[in-house]
């Protein structure tokens, strides 16, 4: 049996199965659009991969989610493929973001991780107008480059509020290779269109042949049954000043 | 008794699924511009011939839609709870004098944008 492994920031990571080392980790947070949490949960179900853990907290909110009958924790790790997926089915809030993005990147460099892509949306008050939303890439480091494929337009400039900044800023000082991919999408509407884009985008990185159709074909049904959980993710980005995304960095070069 | 009106100043607190009304509160946002209060509501399983909108108070827009189908909590997988919606329904107050008679709108895949031309 593995040891379940503490971290000095009050979170626990409980693992039933090793992942295997040198995997890919890929971020699946609730955040603009749900576009992470439904790209990574398609990937999870498309690729069939295992559940082999999941973290725990005091700091969470006390509740478990039920599937196939089976009480399972909120945020979960899945492995298989040569990848690690974790995903989160509750909002994380605001006080626990750094908690995690330091667990996370703690046990991705204990774990050997060779590259962590964490998968977001970027808001754009036209999405409606938009047919193909475009992909952007924030980077841990100017090297990473080469491993975006041209999937993605690299960001130069900007701020990052949420999980993602900090996992990002996070792995470049723990020399984890990292990508930060943002979809345009709705900001508070769930957006499976957005995350079958982001899944492409992750396809082209990784050598990955993830079919998003899926997430188109059923859509609507994705919308509703993620109303809930876009409702309150919008209220926890609402106040860890998501917004601030759109502001200009003062400094220049 | 004296009667009283809810108004949603915000999008809904709670799961928003009113099991009596068979309605859907449905996700919204407001966006106000110098000119105009821009609304946009996420409205899957709905056609536009179905949307319906119109002044509910001095101060507040009502948006009404019939979807295209029955869901139940059955189709999205609860078993423990019981009910069926056909409708989406909100209330939503402007927060800004608007003139509703001048209200335009447009409807692509679902999701409903309304241009409301603000009173000065």
């Amino acid at each position: 049996m593995l040891p379940n492994r503490s971290s000095k920031d009050g979170l626990k990571i409980i693992e039933s199965e090793s992942i295997p080392r040198h995997a890919v980790m890929i971020n699946g947070l609730p955040d603009v659009g749900l576009v992470g949490l439904l790209a990574a949960s398609h990937i999870i179900s498309f690729l069939k991969l295992r559940e082999v853990g999941a973290i725990e907290s005091d700091l969470l909110p006390p509740m478990i989610v039920l599937h196939g009958g089976v009480p399972k924790a909120p945020i979960r790790i899945f492995a298989g493929n040569e990848l690690a997926v974790v995903i989160s089915e509750t909002v994380i809030p605001v006080s626990l973001i750094r908690p995690l993005a330091n667990t996370l990147v703690e046990w991705a460099g204990e774990n050997g991780v060779r590259l962590m892509v964490s998968l977001g949306g970027m808001a754009v008050s036209n999405r409606q107008d938009i047919d193909t939303p475009r992909v952007f890439a924030a980077l841990s480091a100017k090297s990473v480059e080469s491993q975006l494929n041209g999937a993605a337009e690299v960001l130069e400039e900007g701020y990052i509020v949420g999980a993602y900044g900090v996992l990002l800023r996070n792995c470049a000082q723990a020399s984890i290779p990292a990508i930060t991919l943002l979809t345009q999408s709705h900001y508070n509407y769930p957006d499976p269109e957005a995350a079958a884009v982001a899944l492409t985008a992750v396809n082209k990185i990784l050598g990955l042949k993830v079919d998003a159709s899926e997430l188109l074909k059923r859509g609507e049904e994705i919308r509703l049954r993620s109303k809930d959980m876009m409702h309150r993710t919008h209220e926890e980005m609402n106040r860890m000043n998501k917004s601030h995304e759109y502001d200009l960095p003062p400094l220049y070069g | 008794m004296l009667s009283t009106t809810r108004f949603d100043i915000s999008p809904p607190q709670g799961s928003g699924w009113n099991v009596a009304a068979a309605c859907i509160q449905p996700l919204y946002n407001l966006f106000v511009t110098a000119e105009e209060v821009v609304l946009t509501v996420d409205l899957p399983y709905v056609e536009q011939k179905s949307v319906k909108l119109k002044r509910s108070t001095e101060d507040s827009i009502e948006v009404y839609a019939e979807t295209n189908r029955k869901i139940t909590f059955k189709d999205l997988g609860i078993k423990h709870r019981r009910g069926e919606f056909t409708c989406y329904h909100a209330i939503i107050r402007m927060p800004v004098p608007v003139d509703e008679r001048k209200i335009t709108k447009k409807f692509k895949l679902g999701l409903l944008e309304v241009h409301i031309p603000r009173v000065n």
